[in-house]
């Protein structure tokens, strides 16, 4: 706890449960906590969490990864024993020198340049999937589009069987499971043997990701082809610049982050143009709008709702102390929605100038690696709908994930409408 | 005056290949195909407002402003 020289600091309200986000980002919550002098403690488990809330806080940790680790301890909530640490540990939680070195392992296949590449592939795929869509007269959009355009991509990139698609979709909303309080998977699903505290997201289906990670590794080294496994395998089999380890994390990785968190954006954002078709009015009017329209709906959409850093040293934050060993959570849907930052933070403008939201992270060294790729994603899909002038129409509630990690949606019903 | 040009530079052991600075000066910054480590091409000056944004937004902050020679002579 604090010296008695310090003020007791003041707490938050409740932001943890993964319950609360049964009803989307408690938005009202958050904006008590950044009205707060200083940071907020918010009590979690047997200590607790600094609560950065603010746009300038929370880039302040992230752009001070000497001070603010990802390696010293876990990037989420709860703490974990040192074995399970290190057999958790991904390019997420470490530090340079760690952390440069195994971001340029993969690095080159997601620059501006290289993503562009993708766009007639991603652009086919999204063809198709709204070509579905509308001909069936809409459905579910997250499993008729939101799901299978990223996922579909990146197992390109990677040179994975685009059949196996459906599969790894399956394991990643068990991840997502992994993030809330409730796993639905028996802990030996899939073969897995191994202890659930070593595993990722504490899920049997980190095992089964693994093991196809490794599948597909063996093939790679038996017959080389231009894809990213079969350059992950050949960087491990060149004197080891990545190893056995780091090889299995980086494609669970890949593969989880690669399809999860766009399917988020797309989910969201395809619920804002339904609830706001003014705004997608002036994106058919002027298709100018389309890029930072794109921005607004990954601000708005925030798929991924915090990441935690440990203190290393003691250091001071918004005028609060901090001592080293501390934690300290950054929410980026509050980031996001910083009064500060956004005029109307809680409206959703296709108009905003502005892309310096923290959905891709708050500015520092671990900036989403597909930020590029979600981007073209997201725009290819305006474009394509734009083209087909497809308004949305929502039919009832979305069904949302209890995390307070993933700002998931599992399903929500779509009709096509507007089509002129 | 704010239309001064100025020169920037990367230092590459902090380059984590974020791409930034080629979204947004990518007539200034290109990162590699291999590692993405980004390197200065062309002329390599900017107007100065717009070095700051690059400077700002880059995640590894590895990039720096260094004023331009033939710009630092030029007082009008």
């Amino acid at each position: 706890m604090s010296p008695t020289a310090v003020p007791a600091p003041i707490l938050a309200p409740e932001i943890a449960d993964p319950r609360l986000y049964l009803d989307g980002i408690p938005h009202e919550r958050f904006a008590r906590i950044r009205a707060i002098p200083g940071l907020a403690w918010h009590p979690y488990g047997d200590n607790g969490f600094w609560a950065v809330t603010r746009h300038a806080d929370v880039r302040a940790v992230s752009r001070n990864p000497t001070v603010f680790s990802s390696a010293i301890g876990h990037t989420n909530l709860w703490d974990l024993e040192a074995d399970a640490l290190e057999a958790r540990r991904s390019l997420i939680d470490t530090d340079a020198p760690d952390h440069t070195r195994l971001r340029r392992m993969v690095a080159g296949a997601f620059t501006p340049k290289n993503i562009r590449r993708w766009e007639d592939a991603v652009r086919e795929i999204t063809v198709e999937l709204l070509d579905i869509f509308v001909a069936q007269g809409g459905g579910d959009w997250v499993d008729m589009v939101a799901a299978p355009l990223p996922i579909r991509v990146i197992l390109a990139m990677l040179g994975v069987p685009v059949a196996d698609a459906g599969y790894l979709v399956e394991l990643s909303n068990y991840l997502v499971e992994g993030t809330g309080d409730t796993q639905s998977l028996p802990p030996d699903a899939f073969g897995n043997t191994t202890e659930l505290r070593l595993l990722p997201f504490n899920s049997p289906a980190s095992h089964a990701l693994f093991e196809y990670g490794d599948e597909m590794r063996s093939k790679r080294r038996a017959e080389p082809r231009d894809d990213l496994v079969t350059h992950l395998v050949e960087a491990e089999a060149e004197g080891g610049r990545i190893s056995r380890h780091e090889y299995r994390h980086l494609f669970h990785l890949l593969v989880f982050a690669g399809n999860e968190t766009t399917r988020t954006a797309i989910s969201h954002g395809a619920m804002a143009l339904a609830a706001n078709p003014d705004q997608w009015q002036r994106v058919l009017d002027d298709p100018e709008l389309v890029e930072p329209a794109t921005e607004e709906i990954i601000r708005w959409a925030t798929p991924v709702l915090h990441m935690r850093r440990t203190a290393a040293t003691d250091c001071e934050l918004a005028g609060t102390p901090i001592a080293a060993g501390e934690k300290l959570v950054m929410w980026y849907g509050s980031a996001n929605r910083d009064e500060a930052v956004f005029a109307n933070p809680l409206r959703f403008d296709v108009g905003r100038r502005t892309s310096e939201h923290f959905a891709f992270g708050g500015g520092g060294p671990h900036l989403c690696l597909g930020a590029f790729l979600a981007r073209l994603e997201v725009s290819v899909l305006l474009q394509e709908m734009a083209a087909r002038r497809l308004f949305l129409e929502q039919l009832g509630e979305p069904v949302r994930v209890a995390s307070n990690f993933v700002h998931g949606v599992l399903s929500v019903d779509m009709a096509p409408g507007g089509a002129s | 005056m704010s239309g001064d040009l100025v020169a920037v530079a990367v230092e590459e052991e902090r380059c984590i290949g974020g791409g930034q600075c080629e979204m947004l000066e990518p007539e200034v910054f290109l990162l590699d195909d291999d590692e993405a480590i980004s390197s200065v091409i062309g002329s390599g000056v900017l107007p100065r407002p717009r070095a700051e944004v690059v400077v700002h937004r880059c995640p590894g902050a590895a990039i720096s402003i260094v004023e331009h020679p033939e710009a630092s002579g030029t007082d009008g």
